[in-house]
């Protein structure tokens, strides 16, 4: 019997010899196949189970953070947004299955504790477990971006605040926007269904308005074309325009209007802060296609934004074989209408670069990232992006915006508390063609204090309703961007 | 006990004492690791777990010092390996079970000393294999029995008495493995011979071959019967080996493989159950959101663990439905990698290789047969099983020996392995590495007779 039991064994050994060779395949030869197959969650699982930091405003509020769950859940963590949708635009979400957005996306690293720094830093912690996640901390002020929600309502637009001498952010709210709550659910079909709603809605509730998308500025473009004829000496503060209500520009038949068809005209402070459209029309064709198209360039229009967040539109102008080929376009577009669209975000950066003697700063958001222990991983310094006009025109610039507060298109709405002067500029954007119910964009740029500027805003209410169609950027916007840089100053 | 301690003796079991320390110091570390990988602390209630640790070694090394003095020295310290292992993955996976767990392993070993203590003339046992074929043939039935048995997870083989449920068909095995041992022993030569001429063919006399047949027959047809295909494979398998060693005749081998490929065919054609065990074999994404997702899921976790594994208490293997169960070799080959995996490969080779290496050194046909079927359950239910787990042949479920969650496998498993480690001592006790002493039964007998002589010497007379 020795003999067939000698050969069972050999048998058996086979028998598993064939298994140690299976595992191989499974374990070593298949790894990767295995890792990467769409139903595997396990990765996704580990990033998803693992504890990370939190999101905070430059005020220290929490705006993302992890919680517990209690024991028998199927995640350790649960990703929470303490303060609802008031900064989804700015956090994002940290979805299973749905990946992650905004700064839970481009900070993701610091946050899961996965930097290199974190990692040499966090190797003693090692064994003890202590969590290594960092923090992010926002340039964003909490009162001012709750200042911003409550004072835009529930009307459909942006409100953006900078500090002008750094390009922080200081608030960016865009409404309609979404609870972000809704999103990082465990349930991953839940989290699939709300992210298919709120693609498909009007309104886009998830892109973040403010400076993903880019809307027709109306006459707030005109400081750009002011700046670009200041600067290039075509005119003065002293320069005059007759009184016209429209303008018959080369190549057309097709007269350019004023705004209401009225009578405008005067000296450089006069047309500005009446908002003329002609005198910035024949303007911008009397400095060409060549220099106009420069000017916008100098301001970064036509350019992603080098903001710190995902995805930033860019603002358009037009080239100038297109120009040289439709004059009149060209003098509508130096008042902010036709092709031309910017984005809220870099309005703000105009109105900002005004504010801070001509330089315009790389917008942040991110203001500093912090390990576990508190220590500085790294702390944005800001930085010039652009210098789009020379000091003395941003000065006199400055001055023309303060008459449009005193004076002008403003003067209704934009007088802040405690006697502070602001300078601004509205516009109101047409969307309709001519005999068409009105449609429009009602736009503010505006800065305070004017003789020493600390924050620079931007408000755009989108023309969606019959309310903000009918009104101007004066009477519907100024009120805005007063009441939240009224909360802004009071700090 | 008066055994003279003879160097063999002494040195096995100081050998099997380190081994076992060793197995204690592996199980302890991956406990600690577990702990500090999943929760990060040491865990709490270390100190209840090393006490508790020591006694079920300490009492199986002495248990076997004790009773088995000259057994092989590997069989024990690789099963408490084994079952340490096993016990780290489970409290990993469920406290809950790994209390149960504990209670189990206490019974375990205390089934395990017993079994030395009240066998310790194995040979005995071969009169009566008929006891224990009506004995298993009873266990493989109870779950039938109305009101007593029940299923779970499609199989019905659970019985539930009172507070305690268990699956007597784990200790079905061990009988029959006895039965079978002692019928072939008695009868292999006469079915070798094959005596009886039908046509050309000479074939064994139907009176030796047919209880044979008959008792396999009934308790393959029962197992098949439950839905407990794993059982069923098993026992085709321990049935064909046994018959195949007894009788050194591979015809016998070739007509089992035979009935083996007709029976497997025919159940694939009759049963649902079977096709589809097949189907997700073949490919378990094909059925991802029904019951290939078991194996999907035990795919990515050996993936995940790769070469050096995530980790104990680092992986995800809850996610693997029965992870303490059927399927704990796929959370062990996460979390300890292919190191791991092949380490548990490794240790039942070594219980196979000891099992085997008992079985022939052992001169009594019955003592051979008996260690060759206890080695080929061990060894065939580990391979179906992680087989199974692994895609080598289609999944039927079944525990793994020592390491899976479950009192029944466990107790029977302690049960086996102190069958076998009593055929190893008593053939070293045969081959004189050790002395052949009285058992506690004998020298009780003996002290009886000695008593009765000194009260009636005259009998002693009488029968001189």
């Amino acid at each position: 019997m020795n003999q067939r039991i000698r050969r069972f064994a050999v048998l058996l050994i086979v028998l598993y010899v064939i298994l140690f060779v299976q595992l191989n395949f499974i374990q070593v030869g298949k790894k990767s196949t295995l890792d990467a197959d769409s139903r595997n969650t396990r990765q996704t699982v580990r990033d998803y189970n693992d504890p990370r930091g939190d999101i905070t405003t430059s005020d220290g509020v929490v705006i993302a953070t992890s919680v517990r769950n209690e024991a028998g859940s199927e995640f350790d963590w649960q990703r929470t947004y303490p303060e609802g949708d008031l900064y989804s635009a700015i956090t994002g979400y940290f979805t299973f299955g749905y990946g992650a957005t905004q700064i839970e996306k481009v900070q993701n690293d610091v946050l899961a504790g996965r930097t290199i720094e974190q990692q040499i830093k966090g190797f003693g912690s090692l064994f003890s477990g202590q969590d290594t996640t960092g923090t992010v901390k926002t340039t964003i002020d909490a009162d001012i971006q709750q200042a911003a929600k409550a004072a835009l309502g529930n009307r459909e637009g942006s409100v953006v605040v900078i500090e002008p001498s750094t390009g922080a952010v200081k608030a960016m709210w865009s409404w309609p926007s979404y609870d972000t709550n809704l999103v990082a659910v465990q349930d991953n079909e839940l989290a699939g269904d709300v992210l298919n709603y709120l693609g498909e809605i009007p309104g886009k509730p998830l892109l973040a308005n403010a400076y993903q998308e880019r809307y027709m500025p109306g006459s707030t473009f005109k400081v750009i074309t002011t700046a670009a004829a200041l600067d290039d000496g075509l005119i003065a503060k002293e320069s005059t325009w007759t009184d016209e209500n429209e303008f018959l520009p080369p190549q057309t038949t097709d007269p350019i209007q004023n705004y209401g068809y009225k009578i405008c005209g005067g000296d450089l402070p006069e047309v500005f802060r009446r908002s003329c459209n002609t005198p910035f029309a024949r303007t911008a064709i009397e400095l060409g296609p060549e220099k106009m198209v420069a000017a916008a360039d100098r301001f970064g229009v036509g350019q992603a934004i080098p903001f710190d967040l995902p995805r930033p539109a860019s603002s358009q102008f037009g080239d100038v074989d297109y120009f040289k080929q439709n004059l009149p376009l060209l003098g509508i577009g130096g008042f902010g209408q036709g092709n031309t669209q910017m984005v809220p975000l870099h309005m703000a950066m105009v109105a900002a670069s005004i504010a801070h003697g001509g330089v315009m700063m790389k917008p942040f958001v991110i203001g500093a990232t912090y390990d576990h222990a508190g220590g500085v991983l790294q702390r944005t310094a800001p930085t010039v992006w652009k210098t789009p006009m020379t000091p003395s025109t941003a000065s006199l610039l400055t001055e023309l915006m303060v008459g449009v507060v005193n004076e002008g298109t403003a003067k209704c709405c934009m007088s802040l508390a405690n006697g502070v002067q602001a300078a601004a500029k509205t516009g109101t954007a047409q969307l309709n063609a001519a005999g068409e119910p009105e449609r429009s964009h009602a736009w503010i740029i505006a800065f305070a204090p004017a003789e020493a500027p600390k924050y620079a805003i931007v408000v755009m209410l989108k023309g969606t309703t019959a309310e903000i169609s009918e009104g101007t950027g004066g009477t519907l916007a100024g009120p805005v961007a007063k009441k939240v840089l009224d909360v802004a100053l009071a700090q | 006990m008066t055994n003279t301690y003879s160097d063999i003796a002494a040195r096995r079991r100081s050998t099997e004492f380190r081994l076992v320390l060793m197995a204690g110091v592996i199980t302890a570390g991956a406990y600690t690791l577990a702990s500090l990988g999943q929760n990060s602390v040491i865990p709490p209630r270390i100190l209840p777990f090393l006490a508790a640790l020591l006694l079920v070694l300490m009492s199986a090394h002495i248990g076997v010092r004790w009773l088995a003095q000259g057994a092989d020295s590997t069989l024990l310290p690789v099963a408490t390996l084994l079952n340490g292992i096993g016990y780290v993955m489970i409290a990993r996976l469920s406290e809950r079970l790994a209390g149960l767990q504990t209670t189990w392993t206490f019974v375990g070993v205390a089934a395990f000393i017993g079994v030395l203590f009240v066998i310790q003339r194995v040979n005995d046992l071969a009169r009566y294999k008929w006891t224990f074929f009506f004995f298993g043939a009873g266990l493989l039935l109870l779950p039938m029995v109305p009101g007593l048995g029940f299923s779970s997870g499609g199989a019905r083989i659970w019985v539930s008495i009172g507070p305690i449920n268990f699956q007597p068909g784990e200790f079905a095995k061990v009988a029959l493995a006895l039965f079978f041992a002692g019928y072939l022993a008695e009868n292999r030569e006469l079915i070798a011979a094959g005596t009886w001429k039908v046509g050309r063919f000479y074939l064994p006399e139907p009176r030796h071959l047919l209880p044979l047949l008959a008792a396999w027959g009934f308790s393959v047809v029962v197992m098949v019967g439950q839905k407990d295909l794993g059982s069923s494979l098993l026992f085709f398998t321990l049935f064909i080996v046994m018959v195949w060693v007894a009788t050194e005749k591979t015809s016998f081998l070739v007509i089992g493989l035979g009935l083996f490929a007709t029976g497997a065919t025919a159940a694939y054609f009759m049963f649902d159950h079977v096709q589809t065990r097949v189907a997700i074999w073949l490919d378990p994404w094909s059925r991802y959101q029904g019951k290939g997702y078991q194996i999907a899921q035990a795919m990515y976790a050996l993936g995940s663990g790769g070469v050096g594994g995530t980790g104990l208490g680092l992986g995800d293997p809850t996610r693997i439905p029965e992870a303490k169960n059927d399927f704990i070799f796929a959370a062990i080959g996460e979390e300890l990698g292919l190191f791991g995996s092949t380490a548990i490969l490794i240790a039942f080779l070594l219980m196979i290789g000891a099992g085997l290496r008992t079985a022939m050194r052992t001169t009594r046909p019955f003592e051979k047969l008996l260690a060759v079927g206890l080695t080929t359950i061990l060894g065939m239910q580990a391979f179906i099983i992680i087989g199974g787990v692994i895609r080598v042949v289609p999944l039927t479920g079944i525990t793994l020996p020592f390491v899976s969650y479950g009192g029944s496998s466990l107790v029977a498993n302690y049960v086996l392995l102190a069958l076998l480690i009593r055929v190893s001592d008593s053939s070293a006790r045969r081959l004189g590495e050790i002395a052949d002493s009285a058992t506690f039964g004998e020298r009780f007998a003996t002290r009886l007779a000695q008593r009765r002589v000194k009260k009636h010497p005259e009998e002693l007379e009488a029968m001189s």
